[in-house]
């Protein structure tokens, strides 16, 4: 598959290092020869330094035989007019960053792809989805929702108070409402069988039905932990202006952000129920005074990734129950999650797993790249004749690091045993190691 | 630099206009066959002879007419509302039905800034030619004498966008249409609109036709002048009490949205347009509010105390005056509840005068963010209307416009009391000159009463209502030295 991305950004390149390790023809267009040579040296891939919206370079990276091209500069117009002339040279499939909420709007769709830009990303606004999930059910680390919310799988951290630690995952029973898919430890995933525990301090991935939640929050130990009210964000990014619109009534929000000029825009794009503050959110008396003891969650979105991981730590000594860092370094996320930052949010990797779950051969509708655990959530409809029809589950020999998390049947949620029978018509979740979809494709096709 | 020729040249085709429209006026008389004929004719004769000089020393200005200023603009408007009542009180002097000049400008300036307070003791007996012209001076004056001209004859093709931004009323523009001219029109049928249909309304609930043309006129200019001496307490019909509340309200909305419900259904523009909602919550609030006390207070029933609450209220908060019963009778803590309601003027870009509900909300808002600020030192606190945040300009003018309201307001009371007023009439009179109403609170009644004012009382009295129909400024700015240095 031969993908052109143009624009050597964060999102640019991370994408590059995902798809070059994928066996993928990679070609990234960037300007900055820099930016270029630090890729070319590295990564399996080709570059080529030109402009990604002159007719030439677009020529020259074969944009006109592209079966993927991606356009992630830092300026939406500059990728929309990249798109669309990649289109007009050939491309099969354009994707263009936007900073635009109005082009989401479905109705638009139509002229986009008229435009010849089949799909738009908007990577600050999938990160305040994540974020707002995140404080909607604060005890939950990460969240996601497959086949419109039927089916949902949730990371939490366990602690000392969980209910179900120290005990093979075999002998908690046999009709539980939920299904373990992964085991985070010290930095390592796990896909569990029945020989397993959970232990203290796991980051475990339960999959299950919406149904269920209060039963887990049960098990797991989470019921005394307060819901969201009050949240205060640091650092007022286009995430923290999203946020502020995504975010539910009942919250209340507070935007620490030191710069003044900033701010005065900020009150241009947020409402009235929301307090824009000007100072410095790593000042604890700043904070004390706009109530942090009082705060459930604080989310740190500046610009630099140190600066928020330590903000977040000074939250936590102040009793915040839900902190969120975003961290655009990737080196740091896994030392993030050894601090005990509540959740991590890279822009660049969701960008990237959204735009990779494009490319996917297979019928693929939903894969989110799981930030902590190295593991990636795949979506597939059941074809007739595939080879995981053929028998029982336990019966198949899927290969190691894959586990099955739960199926849609006629628009019901299914959790998946052993004695599950997978029939074609299914929409099935997997669960694998990352890079390993390719693998599980074919037992689908 | 000002000029001068355009100036004289734009004030004489106004005054053309004028002469034109008294000329019109002249045909009342004819029809009805009454002695006031000789008036008008040469009030327009001698309205049309000033104009024509003007226009002659403006002459040679039609090459650069481009060349119009802001400042001159500000010039051609104050100059032009001073010159429509001086030459617009000739018919009530020249037939002699006001014997007195100063009472005459008085009366044609009450009009034109649609105040609505009169010096005529016995309406009634007036020619019917005259109480028409009285009634038109409100129309015209409702949406502005330059507005009004300009956009019914759009004679000047340049220089428009100076004239308009002199005498816009309100903190915000509302811009309908790219060209100012043809917004300026679409106002004007909306304006029609309204009047045609309270006409029409008020026809159907048992008014004469020239009494409803009178008063729907009164009524869409948010004036108050009416035919009859008692108001519309004369005709002592519960529906036309209600058809005339609904007009007033509905001439307090702000006319730019108005034109996008009637003419585009925009409903919701309408609805979610935070200063309309500031002033139909106002209203509502001080309805019930009067509702309540005037039915513990007086012997008034449920029903009749809600609709004399709500039609004194809405008349005062639209800046109408119109009365249908002498409030002063009601205890006066509900009349200083109303001349609470005095300050308040409905939205900006309607016909109605006083503060303007914008300003209030604006001002409100800035309140209630200085309290946070206490709490919160480090806020940013911006106030926002219709979710857009006003820039710190805004707020600013806003602010000293209130204080310059509110200091005019103690000037003019501090002056009529040194002329022998009893206190609360002189506050009353004092605002409500600078509100355009035309009522005031006190015991000796809801009128004025003019006829034991000094002259230089009547003077002062329409210099407050011209400040008051040009928010302040206009008129304060061509009086400042600034404003006539070349520079």
């Amino acid at each position: 598959m031969k993908i052109v991305i143009a624009g050597a950004g964060n999102v640019g390149t991370h994408l590059a290092k995902l798809l070059a390790g994928e066996n993928q023809d990679i070609i990234l267009i960037d300007e900055s020869e820099d930016k270029l040579s630090r890729m070319d040296s590295s990564f399996d891939l080709l570059t080529i330094q030109e402009s990604p919206v002159s007719l030439r370079g677009l020529k020259e990276a074969g944009a006109g035989s592209a079966d993927l091209f991606v356009a992630v500069t830092p300026d939406e117009s500059r990728n929309l007019i990249s798109c669309q002339l990649a289109h007009m040279l050939g491309a099969k499939k354009t994707v263009a960053r936007i900073d635009n909420f109005e082009y989401l709007q479905p109705k638009n769709k139509e002229y986009f792809s008229s435009l010849g830009v089949d799909s738009l990303i908007y990577p600050e606004m999938l990160a305040a989805k994540d974020i707002v999930d995140g404080m909607k059910l604060s005890w939950i680390r990460q969240w996601w929702e497959f086949a419109g919310g039927a089916l949902v799988m949730m990371g939490i951290k366990l602690r000392k108070n969980a209910q179900i630690l120290d005990k093979p995952l075999a002998e908690l029973g046999r009709e539980l409402p939920y299904h373990i898919v992964a085991i985070l430890r010290e930095g390592e995933t796990i896909i569990p069988s029945g020989n397993d525990t959970m232990k203290a301090g796991d980051l475990v991935y339960f999959m299950t039905m919406k149904k269920h939640i209060p039963h887990i929050r049960k098990i797991a130990g989470k019921e005394e932990l307060p819901d969201v009210r009050d949240v205060i964000i640091m650092g007022g990014s286009r995430i923290a202006v999203r946020t502020a619109q995504l975010m539910p009534d009942y919250m209340n929000l507070k935007i620490i952000e030191s710069d003044m000029a900033r701010c005065n825009r900020l009150t241009e794009l947020v409402d009235d129920s929301v307090m824009v503050i000007n100072g410095d959110g790593r000042d604890p008396s700043l904070l004390m005074s706009e109530g942090i003891q009082h705060t459930e969650a604080f989310v740190a979105l500046t610009d630099n990734s140190e600066t928020n991981i330590l903000a977040c730590l000074a939250a936590k000594r102040f009793g915040v129950t839900k902190t969120i860092a975003e961290v655009e370094n990737i080196d740091y996320i896994n030392m993030a999650e050894k601090l005990d930052i509540g959740t991590v949010i890279n822009k660049k990797k969701i960008a990237a797993s959204h735009i990779y779950q494009m490319m996917l051969d297979a019928d693929v509708t939903n894969v989110k790249c799981l930030t902590f655990a190295n593991a990636d959530v795949a979506e597939f409809n059941v074809i007739e004749g595939a080879r995981i029809t053929r028998s029982l589950i336990k019966d198949i020999s899927l290969p190691r690091g894959v586990t099955i998390g739960g199926l849609i049947r006629d628009k019901e949620a299914i959790l998946v045993t052993g004695n599950t029978q997978i029939q074609p018509g299914d929409h099935v979740v997997v669960f694998c190691l990352e890079g390993m979809i390719k693998t599980i494709e074919k037992y689908f096709n | 630099m000002i000029h001068f020729k355009i100036i004289h040249r734009i004030l004489g085709v106004l005054l053309l206009i004028e002469s034109g429209i008294l000329l019109l006026c002249a045909l009342l008389p004819v029809f009805y066959g009454e002695n006031d004929l000789f008036g008008f004719v040469m009030a327009s004769l001698i309205s049309a002879c000033c104009g024509m000089t003007c226009m002659i020393v403006g002459r040679s200005s039609l090459n650069n007419e481009s060349a119009m200023t802001r400042r001159d603009g500000y010039i051609v408007v104050a100059v032009s509302w001073v010159l429509f009542s001086i030459f617009g009180s000739l018919p009530y002097y020249l037939s002699g039905y006001i014997p007195s000049y100063t009472d005459a400008f008085f009366e044609t300036m009450s009009g034109f800034t649609t105040t609505g307070a009169t010096i005529i003791d016995d309406i009634e007996a007036m020619p019917h030619g005259l109480l028409f012209w009285r009634s038109l001076t409100q129309w015209i004056g409702g949406l502005g004498i330059v507005f009004f001209t300009v956009a019914v004859l759009p004679i000047f093709g340049v220089g428009e966008v100076q004239l308009f931004a002199a005498e816009a009323i309100g903190p915000t523009r509302y811009k309908l249409h790219p060209r100012i001219s043809i917004s300026g029109r679409w106002i004007i049928t909306v304006y029609l609109l309204i009047t045609i249909l309270c006409a029409v309304a008020l026809r159907f609930c048992g008014m004469g036709i020239f009494d409803s043309v009178n008063h729907a006129f009164a009524t869409a200019a948010t004036g108050g002048f009416s035919t009859k001496n008692s108001s519309i307490a004369y005709f002592n019909s519960h529906s036309i009490e209600y058809v005339i509340t609904f007009f007033m309200y509905l001439s307090g909305i702000n006319y730019g949205l108005l034109f996008f419900v009637a003419f585009r259904g925009q409903v919701r523009k309408l609805i979610e347009d935070s200063q309309f909602k500031w002033y139909t919550f106002m209203l509502l609030i001080f309805t019930v509010i009067v509702a309540i006390g005037l039915f513990i207070s007086t012997s008034y029933n449920a029903p009749s105390s809600l609709r004399n609450a709500l039609f004194h209220v809405t008349s005062i908060i639209t800046t109408t005056g119109f009365t249908s019963t002498d409030y002063t009778m009601w205890p006066p803590f509900l009349w200083m509840i109303l001349g609470l309601c005095f300050y308040f003027g409905a939205c900006a870009g309607s016909t109605t005068g006083g503060m303007k509900s914008i300003r209030i909300a604006i001002l409100s808002k800035s309140m209630r963010n200085e309290f946070n600020r206490i709490l919160h030192p480090n806020a940013v606190l911006p106030v926002r209307i219709n979710g857009k945040v006003i820039p710190p300009s805004t707020r600013q003018s806003v602010l000293t416009f209130s204080i310059f309201f509110f200091a005019l307001v103690f000037v003019g009371w501090f002056f009529y009391l040194a002329i022998g007023i009893d206190i609360a009439e002189a506050y009353g009179i004092s605002l409500s000159c600078l509100s355009n109403i035309g009522l005031t609170i006190g015991y000796h009644g809801c009128n004025i009463p003019w006829s034991d004012m000094p002259c230089i009382g009547k003077w002062f009295s329409t210099f407050l209502m011209l400040m008051g129909r040009l928010e302040v400024f206009s008129v304060l700015l061509i009086l400042t030295p600034a404003f006539w240095k070349h520079r």
